[in-house]
């Protein structure tokens, strides 16, 4: 078991866009912490400001106005280096990002350059980190090929991605997140533009690279099986604020925000009644830009009431669950 | 739910000729649909499963004649008379097209921009050279019925969320009251908490209008919450068919099992299930001798790479291609474990 240590520490995270028609508060107030060796799921439905925690973790936003403190916790360091101080161009978070905190993004067939093989690609990453000759970087990728899982590496060190089907170019990406043995590794959506033996297989290979490595992972996604087979705690967000974050288990066993319980009803499980109507949710996720006042998830709430309109409260059921919702305060 | 047929599909094949060099020479077929036969009973629902490339849109996309079948039948029973939809000729056509029609699977690319809900929706009515006037008035009818509001007809496409612009493909897939519908892959662009909605719209739908769908997903919960029969397809060729109880409870080929067991269970304290099916789908161009599927099962004999087996009745309408289908025990017990038994952490 591996110590609860921090390592990444998300505080009060607010990231918004200034565009023509308005300021869009993607994320509002996020608050989080990632354990050394363990998972965190982030989950939600687009719009709901994962992806953007993401990237504002690694400062890959344009021209956004990112506040609050992202800790990273270097290894034998006491000292943490807020992330959100650094310049986002400058050497200081390019020492960090793709060496200490790595990412895998959604699309594998966008996120490779056409015009490299995908040795190139993963060499590139290995020599701007580490101080290796050409002839050693080339080996280190090959063995990461080969941990990744793509047979005949030596030869399809070669190809371009063009060559590759999705879940090979998937594994190229995973290899070039991994070279640098990253402490973090943050996926965001990494199985969505796969095929479900495929999924498997990747979600196996991210938990055993986990175990292997004692890599902490934010695994982002829409999908609550895929945070119920890997997360070991896990964030729900609506758009862009925290509506619930708790331990896996407690979670879906015992959701306390109507957004959470709302969604896991509306999944269907193996012994859900065939053919039955399903839980589902009125309405859809508003624009962002239109996100109601108070809790954003009012106007499709079963349960909304008329303070709903002011900021909800954050209430506590236990050492590490929480959920932001009036429901839970006596009038 | 009978068991009248109203859509028959008979050895269904279509081969796409692959082209190289200057002078465009045929190198090869992937054959995207191979000898693929199956039936749909009126009122039913039947699922189309299988991975990418495995055909199941070219089969869609061949029951509606937008790609040409190369072989086969595709018998529609309408209500006056039987068209033959491979054969048929461009007027037949416009008769079978008002017996079915197809939803497609990306809501934000199957609107035209430039259209007004409106004009969407009528347009299969234009097509069937429906007046302008009757068309404006169904269209108003059918809004209510796909849980739309009248004021949407005038809106455009943009101004619409992903779950309603889904709702307007159905309702123009419905406005021509077809008794079958195709439904390529209809939620798996939406959200989780808009894709329960429309398959409750869908059910709905099926009941009060007596429609039968084909319905094409490769989310595997899904097809077995709707479906009533199940097709699984596997590089062109139809692996295992048969009712859901059948395919899902008592499945008997082994790509059938390594799908269902890759289905992610949404449950933290299940963690220890499933085995993991190695290696990816090869080529479409150049299949594996014998049984497609022989490279990765976990069952392969000599047998499997040298002969192709046949699609053979297990009995009670349960039809299953693989050479040792009465043989094989695909219990539990020998599946992996899918990860390494790793607890959630309390």
């Amino acid at each position: 078991m591996p110590d609860s240590q921090p390592i990444l520490e998300v505080l009060d995270l607010h990231v918004h866009f200034k565009m023509l028609a308005g300021v869009v508060r993607a994320v509002d107030g996020v608050d989080f912490t990632v354990e050394r060796g363990r998972c965190l799921g982030i989950v939600g439905e687009s719009g709901c400001g994962k992806s953007v925690t993401a990237r504002s973790i690694l400062r890959l936003l344009p021209s956004s106005e990112t506040t609050g403190q992202i800790l990273y916790h270097p290894n034998g360091s006491d000292q943490p280096i807020d992330l959100v101080s650094l310049d986002a161009k400058g050497d200081a978070i390019r020492a960090i990002r793709g060496k200490d905190i790595a990412m895998i993004f959604q699309e594998p067939m966008t996120s490779l350059t056409p015009v490299y093989t995908i040795g190139e690609q993963i060499m590139e990453s290995i020599r701007q980190h580490q101080d290796l000759s050409e002839e050693e970087a080339r080996d280190l990728a090959i063995s990461m090929l080969n941990k990744v899982g793509i047979p005949d590496a030596e030869r399809r060190f070669a190809d371009y991605p063009h060559q590759m089907s999705g879940g090979m170019r998937q594994r190229v990406m995973i290899a070039i997140a991994l070279c640098c043995e990253p402490r973090v590794l943050i996926a965001d959506e990494p199985t969505t533009a796969l095929d479900v033996t495929i999924q498997a297989q990747i979600l196996r290979l991210i938990r055993s690279l986990q175990q292997d490595l004692d890599m902490s992972v934010i695994m982002i996604t829409h999908d609550l099986a895929v945070i119920a087979q890997l997360a070991d705690f896990v964030i729900v967000m609506y758009l862009g604020q925290m509506a619930e974050k708790a331990p896996v288990v407690e979670l879906f066993q015992d959701p306390k925000h109507p957004y959470t319980q709302a969604l896991l009803r509306s999944i269907v499980r193996p012994d859900t009644p065939p053919r039955e109507q399903l839980h589902s949710i009125s309405g859809s996720v508003p624009d962002p830009r239109n996100a109601p006042s108070g809790c954003r998830f009012r106007n499709r709430c079963p349960s909304v009431h008329d303070r709903c309109a002011e900021d909800p409260p954050v209430i506590e059921f236990g050492p590490q669950h929480t959920a932001t919702c009036w429901l839970y305060v006596d009038e | 739910m009978s068991d009248t047929p109203i859509l028959q599909v008979e050895n269904l094949s279509k081969f796409f000729p692959v082209q190289r060099g200057l002078l465009r020479r045929t190198v090869g077929h992937v054959k995207a649909v191979n000898d693929v036969s199956f039936t749909v009973n009126k009122g039913e629902c039947v699922g189309l499963v299988g991975e990418s490339g495995c055909g199941k849109t070219t089969v869609a996309r061949c029951l509606l004649r937008l790609v040409e079948p190369d072989q086969g039948r595709i018998l529609l029973h309408g209500e006056q008379q039987t068209f033959d939809i491979a054969s048929a000729s461009r007027k037949e056509m416009l008769d079978v097209r008002r017996q079915m029609q197809i939803i497609f699977q990306d809501p934000f690319s199957s609107l035209d921009p430039r259209w007004r809900v409106t004009d969407v929706i009528a347009e299969p009515l234009m097509a069937q050279k429906v007046g302008r006037g009757e068309a404006a008035r169904r269209v108003l009818d059918i809004l209510p019925t796909v849980g739309l509001g009248a004021h949407f007809a005038d809106r455009f496409p943009h101004e619409l969320s992903g779950g309603e612009r889904q709702r307007v493909s159905i309702a123009r897939a419905l406005i021509v009251s077809p008794p079958l519908v195709v439904a390529d892959e209809p939620v798996s662009a939406l959200d989780v908490s808009v894709r329960s909605q429309i398959i409750n719209l869908l059910l709905d739908l099926q009941s009060q209008m007596n429609l039968t769908y084909v319905f094409i997903a490769h989310d595997l919960s899904i097809v077995k919450h709707i479906s009533h029969r199940i097709a699984v397809m596997y590089l062109g060729r139809l692996v295992e068919f048969g009712t859901t109880q059948q395919v899902f409870e008592e499945c008997k080929h082994p790509y059938t099992k390594a799908l269902l067991a890759s289905v992610l269970i949404p449950d933290p304290t299940h963690r220890e299930q499933s085995y993991v099916l190695e290696g990816e789908v090869p080529s479409p161009l150049n299949p594996p001798s014998g049984c497609h599927f022989s490279t990765r099962c976990p069952f392969a004999q000599e047998q499997c790479s040298a002969e192709e087996p046949d699609l053979r009745d297990m009995g009670g309408g349960h039809w299953v291609r693989c050479h040792f289908a009465e043989e094989l025990d695909l219990s539990e017990e020998i599946f992996a474990p899918q990860f390494d038994t790793l607890p959630a952490s309390p």
